[in-house]
């Protein structure tokens, strides 16, 4: 690279400031708050704070400016300025939509920090993982429980400090027996406890729940997760280059991994300025929704299904092998599309594909409106998902969940549309964002059923209009410590990704949080007065993967005993409502 | 439900006969990779790319000999070895049957020999990527004389080449590259 582009390239983010309004308010209203301001891109700035105006800075953005947090992490910075860093990022949705990332230093020997939780409920699961993953004492944080690791493993070793032990080394188990305790908020002792896991029925990592019922109503719902924490974000600090881990990201999740290697090659790019052409941008956003194609007529699948609708079930999956083979046709696999490399794709779209992707989608637009018309005549789908698992607007507000989750509710969130002039191409693609007011399971399905739609709109659009010019830009130098975000909007909600360079050809710090992490935390309050027969329908409507390998104990605590139940017999019950197999 | 049934009946049958009858996939499709081995110069190009390190290589000092070999369980199919090959040697197939019977038979080893360093008579490089790099040379208008200079420089390993170029000796090239000039 000449020096001449490399100083084009430093200029872009002069050139326009998205979100300067914010940091001249915090600077407004909170005097000297600021202790340093750094643009990363013209619409994503970092502001370190101060500590103590943190909470203040916080609320102001998040509730008066309308910003919804999408993630909160930590990282060891001792290397670079002598402290840990604990990062909140925020989505501004307000008038100016950017993103602002508020950042405090936290002391390397108090370690300590102020918690956000008590005033935005959102900076809950963040603030367990920084707590767990890099010891740092989140001061006010309510829960106080482990996120991440598991009951065995040692009190003082933090996984991503950078002096914690080798990644390839585990440390010998402290506990036989599990510590985590199950909090019921809402209820008593006289609850029944109905254990739903630790293999779940509908998420595709093993997570165990505990509904607290009376009767048939769930009064309350604890939940845990993590058990196949995979540590990723350590391997590839540790083992991986900067290609690798775009394939590592891949690999994220099973169904929309491509958003996630999307996202991360954004945080890169974005990082150090690398200018992506547009053909390659078109490729991806084309590809990204290809994904949301195939994770959108699963999902609406498994609703019929879960509803007893289970000839809709096959239909839906019949229309869906059609788009796992446009998937095919488009990238080599069906799965795990391994398509991006820093600064570009792999693959380019030939005339023939393009040809044949375009007639794929007409086939399938014909083909699912059919089966939509059919599935909403049916008086099951009406009856069991109306009114069922209703997301509140203040729950909404105050956790901000992602994806169709938050759209049913009425909130406007969509980053492909929001942020969409700076996500791949999807500032000059036609595509309309699909929200509705209800926020129960009917109203999450319908935004998914509408989605498809302009998924396919977007494909073949994209298909039709490939812009010309070439797809990788290869010439540009990897800066150290260089961060900065990246975002895609996934089937689930948005992925957001943050990377920051390092100075031995790898990652310093990667962080990556899936939608359904954004999302988990507002599950109790759906489920909450609920049936048991609709808790693996409302635990579906968030759109988790699905394991068939599921058991559920149900405990008696006013009898002691005990009874297991396979997941066959829960699924049964939830399609036909009828001999309940939760009688002892 | 009259139009579910006639969407029903319409539809007929949709699933294949596979693994009775063949099943296609589409032209691009990315499968398992195989080596042509007389392709191959063991450069290592590919070993560097894997992602998920399913291709290693080992050299032999013993035996003179270095070993590539691919591991289809760690294989993830990306084809980042497809593209990195300077050679064309490993290409991506359509094969997506890959279970086997026996674990051995996951791996797909090549074996390549060695060239003696022409000093200390240690193995050091593929022969196969000394040839290759020689003939290269030729073919880009080298004569013969300078050629053959080149070739006793090349058979030499780094250990021995950095060891010769302290001494004063016509194997350093640089100098004589400065006296042309003068």
């Amino acid at each position: 690279m000449t020096n001449n582009t490399s100083e084009q390239f430093h200029s872009q983010p002069q050139a326009g400031r998205i979100g300067k309004n914010y940091v001249d308010g915090v600077n407004h209203f909170f005097p000297s708050a600021i202790i340093d301001e750094e643009w990363q891109t013209e619409n994503q700035v970092t502001i370190t704070v101060k500590m103590t105006s943190l909470v203040e800075v916080m609320k102001w953005l998040y509730y008066d400016q309308g910003g919804w947090l999408t993630v909160s992490f930590g990282n060891d910075e001792r290397s670079l300025n002598g402290h840990f860093a604990v990062y909140h990022v925020l989505s501004m949705e307000g008038e100016v939509k950017s993103f602002v990332t508020v950042k405090i230093l936290v002391d390397a020997q108090s370690q300590e920090f102020i918690s956000i939780t008590p005033t935005i409920p959102a900076a809950v699961w963040g603030e367990r993982e920084v707590r767990d993953m890099y010891g740092l004492r989140p001061v006010g944080l309510p829960d106080e429980r482990r996120l991440v690791l598991p009951d065995d493993w040692p009190e003082d070793l933090h996984p991503l400090r950078k002096d914690a032990m080798d990644y390839r080394q585990r440390p010998q188990p402290t506990t036989e027996t599990e510590t985590y305790q199950f909090d019921n908020q809402l209820g008593n002792d006289s609850n029944r406890i109905v254990p739903v896991g630790p293999l779940h029925i509908t998420s595709d990592e093993p997570g165990h729940f505990r509904l607290f019922v009376d009767g048939e109503d769930i009064v309350d719902a604890d939940y845990r997760m993590f058990y196949v924490h995979r540590g990723m974000e350590k391997l590839a600090e540790t083992r991986m280059g900067y290609h690798e881990v775009a394939q590592l990201t891949d690999r994220v999740c099973g169904i929309c991994g491509f958003t996630h290697s999307v996202g991360y090659s954004n945080t890169i790019e974005n990082a150090l300025s690398v200018d992506v052409p547009f053909r390659a941008k078109m490729i991806r956003t084309v590809l990204l929704e290809v994904e949301r194609l195939h994770s959108h007529l699963l999902n609406i699948g498994l609703s019929s299904h879960f509803v007893g609708f289970d000839t809709g079930f096959m239909q839906f999956f019949r229309v869906r092998e059609k788009t796992m083979e446009l998937a095919e046709l488009l990238t080599g696999a069906r799965k795990t599309y391994g398509m991006n490399l820093i600064g570009g794709v792999r693959r380019d779209f030939l005339k023939e594909q393009r040809v044949k992707g375009i007639a794929m989608v007409r086939e399938v637009r014909q083909k699912f409106s059919e089966l939509v018309e059919v599935l909403l005549a049916t008086p099951n789908i009406n009856s069991r998902t109306q009114g069922i698992g209703i997301l509140s607007k203040q729950v909404a507000r105050d956790y901000s969940p992602v994806g169709p989750l938050i759209r049913a509710s009425g909130f406007k969130r969509d980053v492909r549309i929001v942020h969409g002039q700076s996500l791949e191409a999807y500032g000059s693609v036609p595509i309309e964002l699909q929200s509705m007011e209800d926020g129960d399971v009917y109203s999450r399905v319908m935004v998914r059923v509408r989605e498809v739609f302009e998924s396919l709109n977007v494909i073949e659009y994209g298909l039709d209009h490939l812009p010309a010019g070439a797809i990788l830009t290869e010439s540009f130098d990897y800066k150290p410590n260089k961060f900065a975000l990246g975002f895609t909007e996934a089937p689930r909600g948005e992925n957001i990704h943050w990377s920051m360079t390092g100075d031995n050809q790898k990652l310093f710090r990667w962080r990556c949080r899936a939608a359904t992490y954004a999302n988990w935390p507002t599950l109790r309050y759906m489920l909450r007065g609920n049936t048991v027969a609709d808790a693996p329908l409302i635990i579906g409507s968030l759109d988790p993967c699905y394991s068939c390998t599921d058991r559920v104990t149900i405990v008696d605590t006013k009898k002691q005993r005990s009874k297991t139940v396979p997941y066959k017999a829960i699924e049964q019950y939830s399609i036909d409502r009828k001999h309940s197999p939760f009688k002892l | 439900m009259f139009k579910l049934i006639k969407t029903v009946f319409n539809t007929g049958s949709v699933t294949t006969k596979y693994p009775f009858a063949p099943m296609s996939v589409s032209e691009d499709f990315r499968g398992k990779p195989e080596l042509d081995a007389a392709q191959c110069l063991s450069c290592g190009a590919c070993t560097r790319a894997c992602p998920a390190n399913a291709l290693i290589m080992e050299t032999d000092e013993k035996a003179g000999t270095r070993r590539w070999e691919l591991s289809t369980a760690r294989c993830i199919f990306c084809g980042r070895c497809e593209e990195v090959c300077p050679t064309h040697a490993i290409k991506l197939t359509q094969n997506f049957e890959l279970a086997v019977t026996n674990k051995a038979d996951l791996y797909e080893h090549a074996v390549f020999s060695l060239a003696d360093c022409s000093q200390c008579q240690r193995p050091f490089v593929a022969q196969k990527l000394l040839e290759y790099v020689l003939d290269t040379l030729a073919q880009s208008g080298v004569p013969a004389a300078q050629l053959s200079e080149r070739r006793k420089q090349l058979q030499t390993c780094p250990a021995c080449r950095r060891a010769n170029n302290m001494l004063d000796s016509d194997n350093i090239s640089h100098l004589r590259f400065i006296k042309e000039q003068q």
